[in-house]
């Protein structure tokens, strides 16, 4: 269990997180939403161990992340596949390259099993012959689908989505939250989902976590948070134009 | 109180920008140090520098050394003419050569080439998370990224500067024979009459200097990069700012302490 406290993060003068506490339960689809600037990504950067709180704890099974020597904090990391919200991928590299990357880096097996392995993840996000491919010859749908192959093709614990649906079209978005939601399906893995597209993330979450002005305003199961009664959320959701935020 | 005098508000921006990058540049300059006492960096990566800053280089830097060369004899052409001083140009370019222009003037065209190429490089990967991406690969961004740039701008500016500084001495002998009649025989052997090899040495000294102030500036520009494209652009002016101004300082200083 992964469990974030009163968690304080600013970057220079303006506070990302103020306050926040949030606790990830092992095998949890927890979709995170929020409005721009809200802090939604530095919750994934904290959990990944790329930010650290200038006050508050982050402890995974009882160990303060920010404890951990420089050792310590490679091995958490090697339990993480992280999609970023920019794709973030090598553009030197083609698609099987990219997803080859983290098993060259973080196992000992054969290359060719590497690259078996690579090819079957690719083939699973639907990409299968365009392994040759560089990065920058993709649309932005294929290039989110190779950055959360190379995401999940290490198997990680914990699956860390920043937006992956970010300016993609509905049909798009819609095929990548369903992959996600597979995914974890199959692996029974830890799933820490960001996204703009409310709806899509209420669909497939096991939880929501509404973060507002850098704290929790609400963390329910989906149909818990469609029904709360909360003003942040029903502001939220019919900011969002849900055709279910008036229900109750 | 706000303070609104805008010349002492921008000098103290200056100021704090000056002393965050003085401070940043040590700070990485002594966690390459940490990893190199053992070597902890990624030898294929290293080998792709190389390749990339050193041999790839080579032919506009041995192009701006042969120019070097030209240069030196049309500014000597008047007083070698005015004095007669033909049996010292050898001396003359070999001794303003190896020590101050060679190493100055490569450096500078190294640090416009491969220093501005690296900070945009890492800039580039910092602002579309690849550094951040390595990371989660439980990969030391400093191994990785940074170590091998360091050791291969060091290598590939020492080598290319002792080449250039050969190239520059064979064009300004060339150059002697055809402006100012002086037979390569008498340049060459004024000049191995009078070069010590403490002149080669200052040689090597500065540029392997140069070749660690680019690295580091390139690299600490780079990796500091923030705000997209136009942060790049800014990271790569930078990066040739502190370097030109780091390598003109560290001349003097070495020239005043090993000249």
């Amino acid at each position: 269990m992964i469990q974030l406290r009163d968690i304080h993060v600013s970057y220079g003068e303006h506070p990302a997180l103020s306050g926040l506490s949030l606790s990830i339960q092992r095998g949890d689809l927890l979709g995170i939403i929020g409005p721009g600037g809200a802090g939604k990504s530095s919750v994934c950067r904290l959990v990944a161990g790329l930010l650290f709180p200038q006050r508050g704890t982050i402890t995974a099974d009882g160990v303060d992340l920010a404890r951990l020597d420089s050792r310590g904090l490679r091995e958490w990391q090697k339990g993480i596949g992280m999609q970023f919200q920019n794709d973030a991928l090598f553009e030197h590299m083609s698609v099987l390259d990219n997803v080859m990357y983290p098993l060259k880096r973080l196992t000992r097996d054969p290359a060719s099993t590497i690259s078996e392995r690579a090819a079957a993840q690719i083939a699973q996000v639907g990409l299968a012959g365009f392994e040759a491919q560089l990065p920058n010859r993709l649309s932005g749908g294929q290039r989110r689908r190779v950055a959360l192959a190379r995401a999940c093709v290490i198997q990680p614990r914990i699956l860390i989505c920043d937006d992956p649906t970010a300016g993609l079209d509905p049909l798009t978005s819609r095929h990548i939250l369903d992959m996600i939601a597979d995914m974890r399906q199959r692996t029974g893995n830890t799933v820490l989902l960001v996204s703009s597209d409310v709806m899509g993330v209420l669909s497939i979450s096991t939880r929501i976590a509404l973060v507002w002005r850098g704290t929790i305003a609400e963390d329910n199961p989906p149909d818990l948070f469609r029904q709360s009664g909360e003003k942040r959320v029903r502001r939220f959701l019919d900011d969002a134009r849900l055709p279910f935020a008036g229900a109750s | 109180m706000k303070f609104t005098f805008p010349t002492v508000r921008r000098l103290g921006r200056f100021s704090l920008q000056a002393a965050k990058d003085v401070g940043g540049m040590a700070l990485l300059l002594g966690r390459i140090a940490a990893r190199l006492l053992p070597p902890r960096y990624d030898g294929p990566e290293l080998r792709r520098c190389l390749f990339r800053m050193g041999y790839q280089s080579l032919g506009i830097m041995m192009a701006t050394a042969f120019v070097v060369g030209i240069i030196l004899v049309i500014q000597a052409f008047v007083f070698v003419e005015r004095y007669g001083l033909r049996s010292m140009l050898g001396w003359g370019a070999g001794f303003v050569t190896i020590r101050e222009l060679g190493p100055i003037l490569l450096a500078l065209m190294f640090s416009g080439r491969v220093g501005a190429y690296t900070a945009a490089e890492l800039g580039t990967m910092q602002v579309t998370d690849q550094v951040d991406g390595l990371r989660c690969l439980a990969i030391d961004p400093i191994s990785y990224l940074v170590v091998p740039r360091f050791l291969a701008m060091v290598i590939s500016l020492t080598a290319l500067t002792l080449i250039g500084n050969a190239v520059a001495l064979i064009s300004a002998s060339v150059m002697g024979q055809v402006m100012l009649e002086v037979d390569t025989h008498t340049f060459w052997s004024n000049l191995f009459d009078t070069l010590e090899p403490a002149d080669v040495m200052l040689s090597v000294v500065k540029s392997t200097l140069f070749g660690a102030i680019i690295a580091i500036s390139s690299c600490h520009a780079g990796l500091s990069t923030q705000g997209g494209a136009p942060g790049v652009g800014i990271s790569v002016n930078r990066a040739v700012v502190m370097s030109a101004v780091s390598i003109f300082v560290l001349d003097f200083f070495v020239t005043f302490v090993l000249g």
